[in-house]
């Protein structure tokens, strides 16, 4: 395997390497300006649950009925499981996020003792109207003061459009990484870029970069993949557990429509103003949590079109809802073989789901 | 005590007539909004646009023993049965393929239909309708706030910009702004702004009202009402709210509840125990909260609906625009995010003297550890009843009986010295 992957590989989701002096934000969600935090001089580092890990104070605090990739990241920060953090940025990109924000801000305020970090909630909206854009450059305004204080010195605009710059070339590169997982045969496979894009958002925006573009040189050393090409809608994926499950079964994820895949580098801010970064994040998606139906299934045709994708899944974490709303449409803008795995538990298939997909590609030990 | 409360009848015979009046008026057609039940029904309200609100039609249906049809008609078509059925049952009336064997006759089809793009799949339901022909869905933001004061309820009613944020009431006042020119235009109505002024006069006054019957109840030793008799006498109006029938409906309530407190009237003459159920109702049993009477002299003197309609509606000021986007651009919040909802349900625990609290926890519990927290740190005892409000399947109902009395058993005196 060529160098550059393998150190990509390597590093999966797990907390950052120690980067020096550096201190660390943790961040939820796709909707994060990370942009702040690196014209501060901070690490970002975005935050995923571990479905091989039990979540038990998450559900004492959450409840059960909540998606529990948040109430594994709950756990986790609980347990210090991320390193040290100095802050804590949270969005609002789904329903999750939002109740996990709120049991952060009680616990600090009623538990003191359990040490939490500082912690900010982000409140992107994502209605195409300009009330909500006046909004969230309201809410940008107040993430750039709380990141100064953390940072210890302002954050100017000289340092934001540098950071812009910085950011957007990260997303261009994903997108060119990307298209290595398109190609007849693919060069990456589902899951191995799932975990390239999750190291991304671990590590500082310059060592990413860097990495990508030494994956690139040696994209021609990559091996190739077969497999029936599939596009994956349905919940967001913070692990490669059931990238690794589907694709274990003969299935080829060539794209996908949640924001640890292809929409987080599809848009890029372009200008480098706040302003322009603030529509960047409005108009980021359309996600399941927060598109309309419409939206999602406009845009999960054309993506699924564009990945020349032979099969549509929707895997829909138990306690994610949004998705299975949106399948029947998806399905329907699609035109292709499609399959709903509604209710799966956590960085798993169930049984009933293994079947489902057995259906949709009987030969599937043949193709392998 | 047996006697139904007059307003609990008067509000339901109220509501039937003029649900069939709605369906007389609309049989030629017409405009008619279907909204969410924490979406601003005042501007409709003063457009003299008729509406009804999702829930309640979602709870007629219920009742009627229709829920399983419709959810049936949602599966039909590839969607979820198992998702939001509270806000999505009446989604299926637009599929009805015999409307009018439908619960009072059918809903009307809708041409507007309004709702907040709360949680993740609420707003689907109401995509779907948007895609129903002839009917238009708008969209308003929920927007949520880094910092927030802890007592709101002290500053809601004429310190709102405080309470709420002005980042929230700019965007939602700017929401409101659209919703307007879309109805102006869609249906032709004029918003005048003397009428909104009057409207919102008339909710204020009718939260008033409810706002002194919370208090007379409060401190009302033994409780005169049923908590099931309230729940009627205060949400029908509610519905209604910004007419002449709902304020003097919310004052008929007040002044019944007085003359019962006046003549001693009494759930249990013998009251022994007063408390509190906090949760969505146990809509397949409201007998539940009459079963602890004669068994442990158990009361239930508080549920959300009046206290909220006390505490959570009234918005003065100048601007009464702003004013309304301050009633909707936070409501959720009062009744489930920490500290809002923690504190208050603490304050109302103490207000009303109670000797206990039953807190009905569903599996998808928004906030209910902290509010158990709170209580508990209050001195209050909680009994946290693991159960969902709309699925009896879900619920064993004899073992929530025995549940709740076992536990009332144990509430000694001792206990209840350090709850009041
Ligand atoms: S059904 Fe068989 S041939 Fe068709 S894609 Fe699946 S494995 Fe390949």
């Amino acid at each position: 395997m060529p160098a550059a992957l393998a150190q990509l590989l390597a590093l999966g989701t797990g907390p950052g390497e120690a980067w020096g002096p550096a201190p660390v934000i943790g961040y939820v969600g796709a909707d994060v300006p990370v942009e702040y935090l690196t014209a501060a001089g901070l690490h970002p580092l975005r935050l995923s649950g571990n479905p091989e890990a039990p979540h038990t104070a998450g559900d004492r605090y959450l409840g059960t009925g909540l998606d529990p990739a948040a109430r594994s990241v709950l756990t986790r920060l609980l347990d210090q499981d991320y390193g040290p953090l100095d802050g804590l940025l949270v969005s609002r990109d789904c329903e999750a996020s939002l109740r996990l924000f709120y049991a952060l801000r009680e616990l600090r305020r009623v538990e003191p003792s359990l040490t939490l970090p500082p912690v900010h909630l982000v409140d992107v909206l994502h209605l195409p109207h300009r009330t909500t854009t006046r909004y969230v450059r309201a809410k940008f305004a107040q993430v750039r003061a709380t990141v100064g204080t953390w940072a210890g010195r302002t954050v100017d605009d000289a340092a934001l459009a540098d950071a812009i710059a910085a950011h957007d070339r990260l997303r261009a590169l994903l997108t060119r990484v990307a298209s290595l997982r398109r190609q007849r045969p693919a060069r990456l496979t589902g899951t191995e870029m799932l975990t390239v894009v999750a190291a991304t958002t671990a590590l500082p925006v310059g060592r990413a970069t860097a990495l990508l573009e030494q994956l690139l040189k040696e994209a021609g050393e990559l091996p190739q993949h077969e497999g029936l090409r599939v596009f994956l809608t349905g919940s967001p994926h913070d692990t490669p557990h059931v990238y690794a499950a589907l694709e274990d079964k003969g299935l080829l994820i060539v794209g996908e429509d949640h924001d640890r895949g292809d929409l987080l580098h599809l848009r890029p801010t372009g200008a480098p103003t706040e302003a322009a970064l603030a529509e960047r994040y409005q108009y980021n998606g359309p996600t399941a949590p927060r598109a309309s139906i419409r939206a999602r299934a406009a845009h999960t045709g054309r993506a699924a079109r564009d990945c020349g994708a032979e099969a549509l899944v929707s895997y829909a974490r138990r306690h994610d809802e949004a998705p299975r709303w949106d399948y029947a449409a998806q399905e329907a803008a699609t035109g292709l073989p499609s399959v709903l795995l509604g209710r799966q538990p956590y960085g798993a298939l169930d049984d009933g789901a293994a079947e489902a997909l057995t259906a949709l590609c009987p030969h599937a030990e043949v193709t392998r | 005590m047996n006697a139904r409360l007059n307003s609990a009848s008067a509000a339901t015979a109220h509501q039937r007539q003029w649900f069939a009046g709605l369906r007389a008026d609309l049989a030629d057609g017409g405009d008619f909004a279907l909204v969410n039940a924490d979406a601003p029904q005042e501007i409709f309200r003063t457009m003299g646009i008729p509406y009804v609100v999702n829930q309640w039609w979602s709870s007629i249906v219920t009742a009627k023993r229709r829920a399983q049809d419709y959810l049936e008609l949602l599966r039909a078509r590839g969607l979820p049965d198992d998702s939001e059925q509270y806000s999505s049952i009446p989604l299926a009336s637009a599929f009805d393929p015999d409307p009018a064997s439908a619960p009072w006759g059918g809903l009307p089809r809708p041409t507007i239909v309004l709702a907040e793009t709360t949680g993740d799949a609420s707003r689907k339901i109401f995509d779907l309708w948007g895609d129903q022909p002839g009917v238009s869905f708008y969209p308003l933001e929920s927007a949520a706030e880094n910092d927030v004061p802890t007592r709101w309820w002290e500053l809601m009613p004429r310190d709102w910009e405080r309470a709420v944020g002005s980042d929230r009431l700019d965007l939602m006042t700017g929401e409101l702004e659209g919703l307007i020119r879309f109805l102006e235009q869609t249906t032709g109505r004029v918003f005048s702004e003397t009428r909104f002024a009057e409207v919102m006069e008339l909710v204020n006054e009718q939260q008033e009202w409810n706002r002194r019957t919370r208090d007379l109840i409060a401190r009302a030793r033994p409780c005169p009402l049923p908590v099931n008799d309230s729940i009627p006498s205060v949400m029908i109006p509610q519905w209604h709210r910004g007419t002449t029938w709902a304020r003097d409906a919310a004052r008929a309530f007040h002044d019944e509840v007085a003359e019962r407190v006046a003549s001693g009237t009494a759930v249990r003459p013998d009251e022994r125990l007063r408390l509190m159920w906090i949760g969505r109702g146990l809509w397949f049993d409201l007998d539940f909260y009459r079963r602890f009477e004669e068994s442990h002299g158990a009361v239930f003197v508080w549920s959300m609906y009046l206290a909220i309609a006390a505490d959570g509606y009234l918005r003065y000021g100048d601007d009464p625009l702003r004013a309304l986007a301050a009633r909707f651009a936070a409501f959720p919040d009062q009744l489930y995010t920490p500290p809002w909802s923690a504190e208050w349900y603490v304050k109302e625990a103490r207000h009303h003297g109670v000797d206990g609290v039953v807190h009905l926890v569903s599996e998808d519990s928004r906030g209910s550890y902290f509010t158990t927290r709170a209580l508990e740190a209050a001195g209050i005892p909680v009994l946290e009843l693991h159960a969902d409000n709309v699925d009896a399947r879900a619920a064993d109902g004899d073992g929530l009986t025995r549940t709740v009395g076992d536990w009332l058993g144990t509430l000694t005196l001792s206990d209840r010295a350090a709850g009041g």
